[in-house]
């Protein structure tokens, strides 16, 4: 066989592979329903749309439920069988994220980091709040939402974190104290439920990849919950000391767990210790 | 014959490349721990401690010389261990039984001490994922 026969072939098989998965991943709906035509029987799946979502009393969406950050709607991370569109919280090549822009300082700075600065740098690691947004962006276990028509309480697995969003009306400040989820005030546009915050503590980092915030961060949610299954949240992080331009996160997928919630006090942090060592190492070695 | 052998390798390839997911940089254990001193260790389970940020248990682990360590092993945080069915009644179970352990050295040169990529109780036999793996 020819090998631009063989390639053809190859192509042929990505092309139809690229569709099946396209569908599978793109819109629950759609993703459900072709998740259930693939030939590969997963133990873990996407999860299904589940009917219309609920309704607070005053006839907006209730946000309300226990939240997973993947598509399978249980625990996905240390499992086998799960599909991989069931680990994601979206697909990059249906929603493709952007890169942040940084000013050139703030560039520079994230550049200077050595890997052990890098780590320690990660909530992951060192055990501080993650703080908004990357309680949205960086977090691996589960939120829940408890939503009336007055206030959303968040509580977070991590860390036994939580944070309240008043969703009265009332607005921020003027010049709102630095707290790590910001203050905030929110009004809905449709069935999207907007949360605009400022005033943040200067002391976390939007991603574990560096990436720092000034004083000046503005920070936009926007929470839609197309059917019962699916929360959908997508992060505008606006900080003109920090970034060129305003970024904006892919549309996040959370999935409606009904497992336990566990609690998370980290009491028992080597890897401060540990990592230490390491960056005296790193100091010793310039 | 030759031609749907050569579709369905070419499909598996193409599933290799697309369904590979962007890396969640979270928490990387490659920053602390050596990929390249990843092992295969077995002994005799001794202690477990059941904390977070990450949970720890101890294993006896004899040496070529015959020496035993009591070697140190990380696991994922317990959301995680408990989401995939590992629970602390497993550990305590397995106490003063066999283990076997695939882990990585710290890099920082300490000593018995080593991130557990995956765990097998010898009563049970059962693979269960401890954290990310690095080999």
């Amino acid at each position: 066989m020819s090998a631009r026969m063989y390639s053809g072939i190859f192509c042929g098989a990505a092309v139809a592979l690229m569709c099946v998965h396209a569908v599978v991943v793109h819109g629950q709906g759609r993703g459900a329903q072709a998740a259930q035509n693939r030939t590969t029987e997963y133990a873990i799946k996407v999860m299904p749309p589940g009917g219309p979502p609920p309704r607070l009393p005053d006839g907006h969406i209730d946000l309300s439920g226990h939240w997973l950050p993947n598509s399978a709607g249980q625990g996905v991370s240390g499992r086998d069988g799960v599909d991989p569109a069931a680990r994601r919280q979206f697909d990059p090549r249906a929603t493709p994220e952007e890169k942040p822009a940084f000013q050139p300082w703030a560039e520079a700075k994230i550049k200077a980091m050595t890997p052990v600065e890098l780590e320690l740098s990660k909530s992951s690691v060192n055990c501080m709040p993650r703080g908004l947004p990357a309680i949205w962006l960086q977090n691996p276990y589960s939120t829940v939402i408890v939503h009336t028509p007055t206030m959303m309480a968040q509580l977070y697995e991590v860390l036994n974190n939580w944070r309240l969003v008043y969703t009265d009306g009332r607005p921020v400040p003027k010049d709102p104290e630095p707290w790590f989820h910001g203050t905030s005030t929110t009004h809905w546009e449709g069935d999207t439920l907007v949360v605009n915050s400022s005033g943040f503590d200067e002391r976390t980092y939007v991603m574990p990849t560096g990436w720092f915030h000034s004083d000046a961060m503005k920070v936009t949610e926007r929470y839609t919950r197309p059917s019962k299954n699916y929360l959908i949240v997508q992060i505008t992080v606006d900080d003109p000391k920090v970034l060129a331009k305003p970024w904006t996160s892919a549309p996040r997928r959370w999935t409606l767990g009904n497992g336990e919630v566990y609690e998370f006090y980290c009491t028992n942090n080597h890897e401060l210790d540990e990592l230490g060592k390491l960056k005296d190492q790193e100091s010793y070695g310039k | 014959m030759k031609i749907a052998r050569t579709f369905t390798l070419a499909v598996a390839a193409a599933a290799v490349v697309l369904m590979t997911t962007p890396s969640f940089a979270h928490h990387s254990f490659a920053a602390e721990f050596d990929a390249s001193k990843c092992r295969d260790f077995t002994g005799t389970l001794t202690k477990v401690e059941w904390t977070n940020p990450h949970g720890f248990f101890y294993v006896d682990v004899k040496d070529t010389d015959g020496t035993v360590h009591n070697w140190s092993f990380q696991t994922y945080a317990l959301i995680t261990l408990r989401r995939a069915g590992t629970s602390l009644q497993l550990f305590k179970d397995n106490i003063g039984k066999e283990v076997w352990v695939r882990g990585c050295e710290a890099k920082n040169g300490r000593q018995h001490y080593a991130a557990a990529g995956s765990l097998k109780f010898a009563a049970d036999g059962v693979l269960r994922q401890m954290g990310q793996l690095q080999d």
